[in-house]
C-alpha cells in the first residue's frame, strides 16, 4: 500500500471536478475558431495537465516513494518526446502531396 | 531452509528481496505495463498526427450534435468511473467489503455504458459509409484508419478492464483476492481514463466541424 498519508475522499472529488472542468475548457476552445495549430497545442497542454492530475492523485503516484516516480515518469516522457522525430517527414509528405 | 528453497521453492510466500519502491511486485508490474502501453498509445497518436499532416484533403467531419456531445458524455462517464474506482479501492483497504463491491459494481456499470455509447457511435458511422479504408465525404481515407484503430484499441482496453474488474470483484468477495489486487486493477482503470484524456481532444475535438 501507499507509504505516505493520503487525503480524504472529498479531495479526490475536487480533483474529479477539476478534470471535468478541463475537459469542458477543451470543448469551449474547440468552438472559438482558433487556428488548428493553436487549438492543438492548447488541447495538448490541457491534456497533459489532466494526465498529470490523474497520474499523481487518482493513481496515487504522489503518495508513493519518490523513487517510483523518478523511475517511471522521466523515461516515459523521454520516449514520447523522441517520437517527435516523425514531424519533419510528415511535413515533407505534405509538401510532396501539394506538388502533385 | 536453504536460501534457494526460501527464494525459489516456497510459492508466493518465498522470502525475496525487498522492493526498492516499497510496493508489491504486482503493483510494480502493473506500473511497468502502464508505461509500455503509454508508449503504444503514444505511437498510435503520433501515427495519426503524421497521417493527418501528410494528407492534403483531411476533412473534419464531426458535428457538435450528436458526435461531440456523445463524446462529452463518454468523457464524463469515464472520469466518474475513475472516481468510483477510487472509492472502491479505499473501501477495500478499509475492509468494507460490501461498500467495495458496490463501488466496483458502479465502476463496471460506467465502463459498460462507455463501451455501449462507443459501439453505438461506431454503428452510426458504419451506417454512414465510414470504414477503415472508406470516407463518405470524399476526404482522406486515412481518417477512418486512424480513428477506428485508435478508438478501437482504447475500447478494447475498456472492455478488458470491465472483465478484469468483474474477475477481481468475484475473487475479492470469495476472499481469494485482497485490497492490493483491487488497487492494482484500479491502476489499470485509471490508465484507461488517462489515455482517453488524449484521445478525446485529438481524435474528436480536432476533427470537429
Amino acid at each position: 500500500m501507499s507509504s505516505n498519508q493520503e487525503p480524504g475522499m472529498g479531495f479526490f472529488v475536487v480533483i474529479w471536478l477539476g478534470l471535468v472542468i478541463i475537459a469542458g475548457i477543451e470543448v469551449f476552445l474547440t468552438y472559438q475558431h482558433l487556428p488548428v495549430r493553436t487549438l492543438l497545442f492548447s488541447c495538448l497542454i490541457l491534456s497533459f495537465i489532466e494526465a498529470g492530475l490523474a497520474v499523481m492523485y487518482m493513481m496515487h503516484l504522489k503518495y508513493e516513494r519518490k523513487s517510483l516516480f523518478w523511475s517511471l515518469i522521466p523515461y516515459t516522457i523521454f520516449v514520447l518526446f523522441m517520437m517527435d522525430h516523425v514531424w519533419p517527414d510528415a511535413f515533407r509528405v505534405a509538401r510532396m502531396s501539394l506538388l502533385k | 531452509m536453504s536460501e534457494s528453497e526460501l527464494t525459489m521453492g516456497a510459492g508466493h510466500e518465498a522470502l525475496l528481496e525487498a522492493s526498492p519502491y516499497g510496493i508489491q511486485s504486482k503493483k510494480l508490474a502493473m506500473w511497468l505495463f502502464i508505461i509500455s502501453d503509454s508508449a503504444t498509445f503514444g505511437a498510435m497518436l503520433f501515427a495519426y498526427g503524421y497521417t493527418r499532416i501528410g494528407s492534403h484533403n483531411w476533412v473534419a467531419p464531426f458535428e457538435f450534435w450528436p458526435t461531440i456531445v456523445n463524446a462529452m458524455v463518454m468523457t464524463l462517464v469515464l472520469l466518474t468511473s475513475s472516481l468510483t474506482m477510487l472509492a472502491a479501492v479505499r473501501a477495500a483497504r478499509d475492509g468494507q467489503k460490501s461498500s467495495a463491491n458496490k463501488w466496483l459494481a458502479f465502476t463496471m456499470i460506467l465502463g459498460t455504458i462507455f463501451a455501449i455509447l462507443h459501439i453505438r457511435e461506431w454503428s452510426k458511422m458504419f451506417g454512414e459509409g465510414w470504414g477503415m479504408f472508406t470516407n463518405p465525404t470524399g476526404g482522406a481515407v486515412q481518417f477512418g484508419a486512424a480513428f477506428f484503430s485508435v478508438t478501437g484499441l482504447h475500447l478494447l482496453h475498456v472492455i478488458s478492464g470491465v472483465i478484469a474488474l468483474l474477475v477481481i470483484t468475484l475473487g475479492f468477495n470469495r476472499g481469494r483476492f485482497d485490497a492490493n489486487h483491487v488497487e492494482t486493477t484500479g491502476l489499470y482503470w485509471h490508465f484507461v481514463d488517462v489515455v482517453w484524456m488524449f484521445v478525446f481532444p485529438l481524435m474528436y475535438l480536432l476533427n470537429a466541424r
